[in-house]
């Protein structure tokens, strides 16, 4: 049976041997398990062996995208990557908005590319439809990601799907990431380390083949609908113009107008989020970046670099080198405060550490992309930092979650004190603190609790489980009075169902999506005829899988940790009473979770009743 | 006959080929960039957008733009065409 939006075929390529080859998509892989993240995921489960390293040639890496990339539906161009990340050593995704390589992917031919092995010298992979080649990278190898970005498209033109590394993953910086066409990144969790443990520089994609949906008339008027409701959206205007300045107006508007050069949206998206900025005046003036959103660009001013020209031009500079701005601060403001304190002799360290100055973090940015004197310590990251210095540098260390930094807390990067699903996603996500999967209602703060309905049941939450996650009617109101671990279980299902399908989990574009307009697109998209019930469960079965692999590696509940500096000074509050949230209230929380799962509470382990009834035994 | 005009604002695309998408899936069935009769090519400082000699500005890019890079400018007159 040929499936609409499937290209219908999976690229093998093994780095070691060199063997390339292209296999049908088995069908019943999109009927189990839908798409993009979740084909990605049950690839890698059945592919990878338990117990291999992140950087051993045995830890394979599986790209690909879902059955609604390469259409016109809105903002449906989601490329994933699972693998055993190099962080948390947990399986885990990386998904990134796929600017042109999704489309490109699926125009190619190709459903998902898996890579396995390691190559003996710098490569790369020309995916030119039938044409697939493992090229020789050692001119590349030592670019930044803009010069490789640069350089492949002098080479091969534009339009053209890039994934690449820095020098940053290049060397296994442990919070390395991989970047799509240097404006959308991948993996926090050290995916790009894990293509540079490969000597993969990078993944070029072209097609010619074009993406069929299976029901065309169907298609188009459930498209049109979804368009027209976007073109309705009153504050779409703004969205397009601002992006997350909208909602987070940290910079004042004037100021991002001048600076603003071209907003840039991956294929398909209406709400493009991407920009490219100018600097106008100062030392810097002429300055041309292109950033996730603006946003990143000011973060640095969080860490206390005054001038917003120097800011953009430090994430421009880490975003060359190809690594994770957040990890990044966060190892060097630790070993800082170890040289502070004596605990790294400042005799070691010739170059002061000064997180508010641009020269400083330039010297150290280096350092640590090349791994040149206590840099190659500071690139393996937190634990490895604890590792060396042991007990007497643990008061000094911030938070950590599997090794990372967690986004949002109390005292985090994102000072957010209250307790939703996203801070409490961060102790049950296996790649280690990341916030994108756990989004709900809880995101903006004091939704008031009679809104939460319309909301849970768009993320295709049952009305036994709205019950079960809201306060009854009648109840007096109490800590307890909203159910955030179970609503977590529901919030994961919903982004599972996104980056199955290929949508885009950011709020300002699910918004538009619901699980039966899902359904009913999936439906026309593929043929394979599902409803919002049916989609919701293979969205709870794709997200069992991760659980599964994850167990098959030795994780258990006691990994799903939260730490303590979250009970401390200046605790988390709770979301609706505002009372400081105690270890025993989100031990509660992630108990909640697993009973909603159906997972043993004791060990955080899928029962077996669970996985016959999701047929994973 | 009321036709008209497409008038290209490149400074204002995204390059999200929302347009390239549409004219593929009207002229060949598939959603397909590269068989597509209008050509959009950006880059962080310059964007071209272009229309191939098949081209019947038939307007199905104008319809699906988002961001105002593309605008149907009617006119009286019996051809269609590019400004």
């Amino acid at each position: 049976m040929k499936l609409g939006g499937f290209a219908g075929r999976i690229l093998f390529i093994n780095l070691s041997t060199g063997d390339i080859r292209k296999e049908p998509l088995d069908t019943t892989l999109a009927e189990k398990f839908l798409g993009g993240l979740g084909i990605c995921l049950k690839l890698y489960y059945d592919i990878a062996r338990p117990g291999a390293s992140p950087f051993s040639a045995e830890n394979p890496i599986v790209l690909g995208t879902g059955p609604l990339v390469g259409t016109d539906l809105p903002a449906t161009s989601r490329v994933y990557a699972v693998t055993k990340l190099a962080q948390s050593k947990a399986i885990g995704w990386c998904g990134g908005g796929g600017m042109n390589l999704g489309c490109m992917l699926k125009n190619a031919g190709y459903d998902h590319v898996v890579i396995e092995g390691s190559a003996d010298r710098p490569v790369m992979i020309k995916i030119f439809d039938d044409d697939v080649e493992i090229l020789d990278a050692t001119d590349l190898w030592g670019k930044g990601v803009k010069d490789t970005c640069d350089s492949l498209w002098d080479r091969y033109g534009r339009p053209m799907g890039i994934m690449t590394i820095g020098q940053a993953g290049e060397n296994r910086v442990i919070f390395s990431m991989a970047y799509i066409e240097g404006g959308a990144t991948m993996g926090r969790g050290g995916l790009g380390a894990i293509l540079g443990s490969k000597n993969l520089k990078a993944i070029i994609a072209k097609g010619t083949k074009g993406v069929g949906v299976a029901k065309k008339r169907r298609y188009r008027a459930q498209r049109d609908k979804l368009l027209k409701t976007m073109r309705d959206y009153p504050y779409l205007k703004e969205w397009q113009e601002l992006g997350l300045i909208k909602s987070l107006p940290f910079f004042p508007i004037d100021l991002y107008k001048k600076i603003k050069k071209r907003r840039l949206a991956c294929v398909s998206c209406p709400i493009g989020d991407k920009d490219v900025v100018e600097i106008k005046d100062g030392p810097l003036k002429g300055f041309t970046t292109r950033s996730t959103s603006m946003i990143n660009l000011i973060t640095p001013m969080v860490y206390g670099i005054k001038d917003y020209r120097e800011s953009i031009k430090c994430v421009s500079m880490l975003d060359d080198f190809g690594m994770d701005m957040f990890e990044f601060f966060g190892v060097l403001s630790f070993a800082r405060d170890l040289i502070e304190q004596g605990i790294i002799s400042s005799e070691q360290v010739h170059d002061k550490i000064e997180i508010n100055s641009l020269e400083s973090l330039e010297t150290w940015a280096r350092k640590v992309c090349l791994r040149q004197g206590l840099g190659d310590l500071l690139a393996d990251g937190f634990n490895a930092i604890l590792n060396k210095f042991g007990d007497k540098a643990r008061p000094y260390a911030p938070y950590i979650i599997r090794g990372m930094l967690p986004y949002t807390g109390p005292r985090g990067p994102l000072v957010w004190e209250l307790f939703g699903t996203m801070e409490l996603g961060q102790s049950l996500d296996p790649r280690g603190p990341h916030v994108g999967a756990s989004g709900s209602p809880t995101y903006f703060a004091r939704r008031p609790l009679d809104q939460f309905p319309r909301h849970l049941k768009r993320m295709g939450a049952p009305e036994d489980a709205i019950k079960r996650i809201l306060p009854k009617p009648d109840s007096p109101e109490d800590e307890d009075s909203l159910k955030v671990g179970r609503l977590l279980t529901y919030s994961h299902n919903w982004f599972s169902t996104l980056g199955s399908l290929g949508i885009c989990a950011r709020a300002q574009i699910n918004r538009f999506y619901n699980a039966e307009t899902c359904a009913e697109v999936y439906s026309s998209v593929t043929g394979i005829e599902t409803t919002k019930e049916e989609l919701m469960i293979k969205a709870e079965r794709v997200w069992n899988l991760l659980r599964m692999a994850n167990v098959r590696e030795g994780f258990t509940r006691q990994d799903d940790t939260l730490p303590d500096k979250w009970f401390n000074a200046s605790p988390f509050k709770n979301y609706v009473t505002m009372r400081p949230i105690t270890r025993q209230d989100a031990e509660g929380m992630l108990e909640d979770y697993y009973d909603e799962r159906g997972w043993d509470k004791r060990t955080g382990i899928p029962t077996k009743e669970k996985l016959r009834e999701l047929d994973l035994e | 006959m009321k036709v008209f005009k497409i008038e290209v604002k490149p400074e204002l695309c995204t390059g999200c080929l929302r347009c390239e998408l549409a004219c593929s899936e009207v002229y060949t069935g598939s959603f397909n960039p590269s068989a597509a009769r209008i050509k959009v090519v950006v880059s962080d400082t310059e964007c071209s957008i272009s229309f191939t000699e098949d081209c019947t500005y038939c307007g199905i890019c104008v319809d699906h733009c988002f961001y105002d890079a593309l605008k149907k400018i009617p006119e009286q007159t019996e051809e269609g065409g590019k400004l």
